[in-house]
């Protein structure tokens, strides 16, 4: 018995783990057409690129002229994940622009859970974005 | 021979790394204000908690599309009472002033600075030389009234299991169009930290 209780505390351990993750419902036919952004993805942490994948990048105009950006992110792990991110946006001319609010943010994804982050480009001039990820320390 | 020098290259370089490990952990150093290796504490809104909470509110006002119904683009905002209901001293500065610079980052708000709640202006002087000019030239002071104001709420939940302590910041905003009163937006943004004390990075 006694060698027992370690055992199932271990597989208890185990399950719970599993319960993490999430399950969804949807619309088999979504009626929303986003307008896709073609990306350009460049991995230099592999272990990240494990955990966290991209699923689609969109774009659409919001308040008249100003650019936003949605980013469909996937824990491909069955666990929590905590990553930050941050949205860069560069204008016409190639110049970076620098706003007030536009530093390092953080997310949480449960496990498989896919969820979009988005973002608001603050000067009509912003054409295009540079999204970074990063994993929690 | 070469294996014996090979090793103690690396023991080198290791003990060199460990040591400017811990210079760095312990000496003061600059870090990016906005960047993810900030201080998060428990007992006070930090910088990162006021840069999230004014980045998605403003991000809810912009989406709304409100802003764009004022008659005339720059739009006018007055920035009336930010009611402080937390435990903390903190100055509201540091949430509405970061989304003054977004909105006004966007051409289509602009905010009066002659102009505050219970007649507290933020320029004074500004507010004193345009009423001195007015009536240096025999004219009545023509002020430019707001056609928004900015109005909210910060809040403070505390809650603790075992040594395990829970803050909860509410950030809430209203904008109120003057002419009739109405609420045209409003936003709330919910900052949730745990932990059993402050910790460097996120």
């Amino acid at each position: 018995m006694k060698t027992l209780l370690p055992i199932l505390a271990f597989a208890a351990l185990g399950l719970t783990g599993c319960a993490t993750s999430v399950n969804t419902v949807q619309r088999a036919n979504p009626q929303a057409t986003p307008s896709y952004v073609a990306d350009q993805r460049v991995v230099t942490d592999t272990t990240l690129a494990r955990k966290l994948s991209t699923v689609s990048v969109s774009e659409a105009k919001v308040s008249g002229n100003l650019l936003k950006i949605q980013v469909t992110l996937e824990n491909r792990s069955t666990k929590p994940q905590a990553f930050t991110y941050k949205f860069d946006w560069i204008a016409d001319d190639g110049m970076e622009l620098s706003g007030p609010t536009g530093g390092w943010k953080q997310i949480q994804l449960e496990g498989r859970e896919v969820r979009a982050i988005s973002a608001i480009a603050t000067n009509p001039r912003a054409v295009d974005f540079r999204l970074k990820v990063r994993e929690n320390n | 021979m070469k294996s014996t020098r090979f090793t103690l290259l690396a023991l080198t370089a290791a003990s060199a790394a460990f040591l400017t490990g811990c210079a760095t952990q312990n000496n003061a150093k600059y870090v990016d204000s906005q960047g993810p290796n900030t201080i998060v504490s428990l007992n006070s809104i930090n910088i990162q908690d006021w840069n999230t909470a004014a980045d998605k509110l403003v991000a809810s006002l912009l989406a709304s599309g409100v802003l764009e119904r004022a008659p005339e683009l720059p739009a006018v905002m007055a920035i009336s009472r930010i009611r402080n209901n937390t435990q903390q001293q903190v100055d509201t500065d540091s949430l509405t002033k970061k989304i003054r610079i977004a909105l006004n980052q966007t051409g289509k708000v602009v905010t009066t600075t002659t102009m505050g709640p219970d007649g507290r202006v933020e320029d004074a002087m500004a507010a004193d030389a345009g009423a001195m000019g007015a009536f240096m030239a025999g004219q009545k002071q023509v002020t430019k009234l707001p056609y928004y104001t900015l109005s909210g709420k910060l809040l403070e939940d505390r809650v603790s299991v075992g040594s395990t302590k829970q803050v909860t910041y509410t950030f809430q905003l209203s904008l109120t169009t003057v002419k009739d009163g109405l609420a045209l937006w409003e936003g709330e943004e919910l900052i949730t930290k745990q932990g059993q004390r402050s910790s460097v990075g996120w």
